[in-house]
């Protein structure tokens, strides 16, 4: 697990765009492109399940944490925004 | 989504209730021997049954004509009934089968030295839910992906399992279809065990089996590429009258070589698991249970699977 402890929330959010598209093979979309508030799932980034079991692994490996439940997960995975705050919240010193 | 063949008419708490009895009164033999006039009594008037088995049966026999199709069901439903009463009276504590386990310390290496969980990855052929009794020696806890309300014969055959808190299930109907559940399971060293031979979602890929295209599940494969954990693929064969035997020699181990067009980089693994279920059906033509037309496209919220 790389060692995260201490990014601002800012840092965090490019950090999350570049592994989404390294990870999620968004090939056609630079990490700049995808705004803090784009919906993640369904009609915003257009993500699925699938890339739900990457952004899992993703949150695992580089900030040691793992979702509860569905119900977490939902609010967690909405945007950018939400899931960077969710990181920073939980990796903060 | 729509569940294509209400199984529920043959996998009621009504008819357990009834084999429990017949089981008490007549035995094992007994029991087999109502199944005759039970699944008589379904091949003639549950059309539904029928139709649903005839997928398989199409592509298992094809050369036969519709009087054979009609035998070549019964008989299926016949071992069907007895792999539900085995089941039940395993689990139950009434008889004690002899299980034959291939593959079982490979599996213990697996479980005790990966540092995390692995996917029980079993099918509808065979009886996989009576190797899970036969598998709870590994002292590992057991997460089932299904729908509770799909699956009444295997919710009431496992209860033993479910109240002591061995066996939990994971609802694929919920958020993101459990795969949060499921890969928190994995990393923190469970099992989680899903059915791969069918399809909940639009995760398929159209692959041969059985001599024509199917649709295959690859959301397994995919957990397991994500989170590096392995895929023991699960077979249960009733050989003879109290044996069985449990395979898990095949272990598969997905992983994605580029991180680009990760589905394509899957189909390799799910056709192997194809594969070895075809090995199986046709070894044991009568213990496949798929009644289920995986050979036809789904439509699920206005989309068809394999897309």
């Amino acid at each position: 697990m790389e060692e995260q402890q201490g990014n601002s929330l800012p840092e965090i959010r490019k950090q999350l765009k570049k592994l989404l598209v390294e990870n999620l093979a968004l090939e056609d979309i630079n990490p700049e492109e995808i705004k803090d508030d784009e919906i993640l799932f369904g009609d915003g980034l257009g993500l699925d399940s699938l890339d739900a079991v990457e952004i899992v692994v993703i949150l695992q490996r580089n900030f040691g944490l793992e979702i509860q439940d569905m119900e977490q997960g939902q609010k967690i995975f909405y945007s950018i925004e939400t899931l960077a705050n969710y990181v920073y919240e939980n990796t903060r010193e | 989504m729509k569940t294509d063949f209400k199984n529920k008419q043959r996998g009621n708490r009504l008819g357990f209730w009834f084999f429990r009895v017949s089981l008490s009164v007549f035995g094992l033999k007994g029991t087999y021997g109502l199944l005759y006039f039970v699944c008589f009594y379904y091949l003639l008037c549950d059309r539904a049954a029928v139709s649903a088995a005839r997928a398989y049966i199409h592509r298992r026999f094809p050369k036969a004509g519709f009087l054979k199709s009609c035998f070549h069901i019964y008989i299926l439903l016949i071992n069907q009934g007895k792999q539900l009463i085995d089941r039940y009276a395993a689990v139950s504590g009434q008889v004690d089968f002899d299980m034959r386990l291939d593959g079982y310390e490979r599996l213990i290496n697996i479980a005790d030295n990966s540092g995390q969980g692995f996917i029980l990855l079993t099918s509808h052929v065979g009886n996989w839910q009576i190797a899970l009794t036969a598998l709870n020696k590994i002292g590992k806890k057991v997460y089932l992906l299904m729908r509770k309300e799909d699956n009444p014969a295997v919710i009431e055959t496992l209860q033993v399992g479910i109240e002591k808190g061995e066996i939990e299930i994971i609802s694929p109907d919920q958020y993101m279809g459990g795969v949060i559940e499921i890969m928190n399971a994995l990393k923190n060293g469970h099992i989680v065990s899903i059915m791969g031979d069918r399809s909940y979602g639009v995760n398929t890929l159209d692959i041969p089996f059985l001599g024509e295209t199917a649709y295959f599940p690859y959301s397994a494969f995919s957990m397991a590429a994500a989170q590096g954990c392995p895929i023991v693929v699960l077979f249960a064969a009733k050989i003879d009258y109290m044996s069985y035997v449990v395979d898990v020699t095949n272990i598969l181990r997905p992983e994605y070589k580029t991180r680009t067009n990760k589905k394509e980089q899957l189909r390799d693994w799910v056709m192997n698991f194809a594969e070895l279920i075809e090995a199986f059906v046709l070894k044991h033509p009568y213990q496949c249970f798929l009644f289920h037309d995986v050979w036809k496209k789904e439509i699920v919220d206005g989309r068809t699977t394999g897309q």
